[in-house]
């Protein structure tokens, strides 16, 4: 069975159908990429499936669970968790302490274990020594207690992946995460989303518009455009669809200047 | 409970207790009362800054939880504890009689604001920045005027902690351990709260609310959670002040007090408890000790504001603490 399962999600906003129709299916431990110009509707949907927006039609289910319209707070218990194109951290706290906010949501300690004497301390150690573990796994170690605000930028979107890892997630959805990066990091990012998928266990599902990136890493590739799947396979084979080739560089015959 | 605990609850029991027996008998009742006013404004600027300074959200209602903290329990004094009181003296030796009593007193106030805090928090928390900012002057401003027209309180005339058929009771609050043992409660559980991994929440969601609940922080919960903590300590606030002066007045609520609370926590920077702690004290004091200056004394208070905010915009202390790991950075 499908770890997570979308039937023909649609999102409208007022006269704009930003998502039509989406059908996807992510397996446990898959890596799926979604990809499609700009405007295409990708972020949308994982804004739909974490719960930013409740579809306006369609059904989601997570792990046998419908989660349509839920809040994100409850998907993210669930068990998805993700990153964002434009990186949001909690730029004010350090590194370590992003990982542990997140570690000790997971946890779900409440405003009184706080006050109690014995069990916050174990508790408080616990969470460290996990948030330290975490950070060494992404090699990230050497700015834990930096602000987050104030770390380079590749750094930046390792700590919102290992922010969303410390959430114990099942799935994880990066939007994005090569943005920005240059060919040796995006080399380094590819290898550690294939070890995360290993180590871990989980998932993945992830948008990007670097096309190479994406051959060597999923197993399945999705394409969005207007908001519409307009082809899904391996790799190599969506490469040549002639649909695919057409949304991102016009039809041959169209006659008119290419978009 | 380790040794090390037990030696730092004994330091500050004996601190408090000396506080309580010499100072009031060495000081001139004038500086008493300042003293004891430095510590309810650092207890009602620690909890604003829980909301205001690490939670982010802009909160300036905080004297109305004040008002239902110190009418409540001034009632409560009045109505219910003067007959408690009195039987409690009758058994039991006077000191030992009034640190059992006052905890009640103080916990009427503080419950009664964490009842308004929560029923006021949950819709009022839903907004943001400045409008979450005007409906929360605006219920301090309710709760003000209500009080007014309650003639069980005195109403306009103000409401004296007397109670006439228990002479024996004297109500009123004595000597500064009150006041100081809430002062060290507030700021212990107020940097437990925001310094332990859990509370790391609540400054997840000053930073970003849309990341905070991504990785499933409820953020409608976390802040009615600091609102409701901050209101039952502004309330524990208001029944000191109440049973200090031995007599309330919806005047000591009005917005000019919620602002000075916001004026002590943005100028001692906003995240840092010590920060609040240090301009309340200063603020508190400043205005007395200037008035030598006459008319001038306002005046040079103003601009010491301005001063402060050109010099340091980012607040005395920033987001920093003055703690055990500065301390030993400076000295050690």
């Amino acid at each position: 069975m499908a770890l997570l399962e979308l039937r023909r999600v649609t999102m409208r906003f007022g006269g704009l159908t930003s998502v039509s129709d989406l059908d996807l299916d992510v397996d446990p431990g898959q890596v799926v990429a979604l990809i499609g110009p700009n405007g295409a509707g990708k972020t949308t949907a994982f804004n739909v499936v974490t719960g930013v927006y409740a579809p306006t039609e369609g059904s989601i289910r997570f792990a046998g669970r419908e989660i349509a319209g839920r809040r994100p707070h409850e998907i993210s218990r669930l068990g998805v968790a993700r990153t964002f194109q434009n990186i949001r951290l909690f730029r004010g706290l350090t590194a370590a302490e992003n990982v542990r906010v997140a570690l000790a949501a997971a946890k779900r300690s409440g405003l009184f274990d706080v006050l109690r004497p014995g069990s916050w301390r174990r508790q408080e150690t616990t969470l460290c020594a996990e948030a330290v573990g975490l950070l060494e796994r992404l090699g990230l170690s050497h700015v834990a207690d930096t602000a987050a605000g104030s770390l380079p930028y590749g750094d930046q979107r390792l700590l919102e992946i290992a922010r969303a890892l410390a959430t114990r997630p099942r799935l994880l959805l990066l939007d994005e995460p090569a943005a920005g990066m240059n060919p040796s990091e995006k080399q380094d990012l590819g290898a550690l989303v294939a070890r995360l998928r290993a180590e871990f266990g989980l998932a993945i599902v992830l948008i990007e518009h670097d096309v190479r990136f994406v051959m060597d890493l999923a197993e399945r590739v999705s394409v969005l455009d207007h908001g519409e799947k307009i082809a899904e396979g391996p790799p190599e084979a969506v490469r040549r669809d002639p649909a695919v080739i057409e949304a991102y560089l016009g039809a041959p015959d169209a006659g008119g200047a290419p978009a | 409970m380790s040794s090390k605990r037990v030696a730092a609850f004994a330091l500050v029991a004996i601190v408090l207790l000396a506080l309580d027996a010499w100072l009031p008998s060495w000081l001139n009742p004038y500086y008493a009362t300042i003293v004891t006013r430095i510590g309810i404004a650092v207890v009602a600027a620690v909890s604003l800054q829980l909301v205001n300074g690490f939670t982010g959200q802009f909160s300036i209602g905080h004297a109305g939880f004040m008002a239902v903290g110190a009418y409540t329990s001034a009632a409560f004094s009045v109505y219910v504890g003067a007959g408690w009181l009195e039987s409690l003296l009758g058994l039991l030796p006077a000191p030992l009689a009034r640190s059992l009593f006052y905890p009640l007193v103080l916990a009427s106030g503080g419950l009664a604001a964490a009842v308004a805090g929560f029923v006021v928090g949950i819709p009022a928390l839903r907004l943001r920045g400045d409008y979450l900012a005007i409906a929360t002057l605006g219920f301090a401003e309710v709760i003000r005027i209500a009080i007014l027209n309650v003639d069980a309180v005195g109403g306009a005339r103000g409401f004296s902690i007397h109670a006439a058929e228990h002479p024996a009771a004297d109500l009123r609050f004595e000597g500064f351990g009150a006041v100081y043992a809430v002062v060290v409660v507030t700021i212990v559980v107020v940097a437990r709260l925001v310094y332990s991994s859990g509370g790391l929440s609540f400054r997840a969601v000053r930073e970003d609310e849309v990341a905070a609940t991504s990785i499933g922080i409820a953020t409608t919960r976390i802040k009615v959670e600091a609102f409701v903590v901050a209101s039952f300590f502004a309330g524990v606030a208001g029944a000191l002040f109440a049973h200090s002066e031995g007599y309330v007045h919806t005047n000591s609520f009005a917005f000019l007090r919620s602002f000075e609370i916001v004026v002590f926590v943005v100028l001692g920077g906003l995240g840092s408890i010590t920060g609040a702690v240090l301009a309340a004290a200063v603020l508190t004091a400043a205005p007395e000790l200037l008035r030598g200056l006459g008319e001038w004394r306002m005046v040079l208070y103003s601009l010491l504001l301005i001063g402060t905010m050109l010099l340091r915009p980012q607040g005395l202390l920033g987001n920093r603490e003055i703690d055990l790991g500065w301390l030993r950075k400076r000295f050690g």
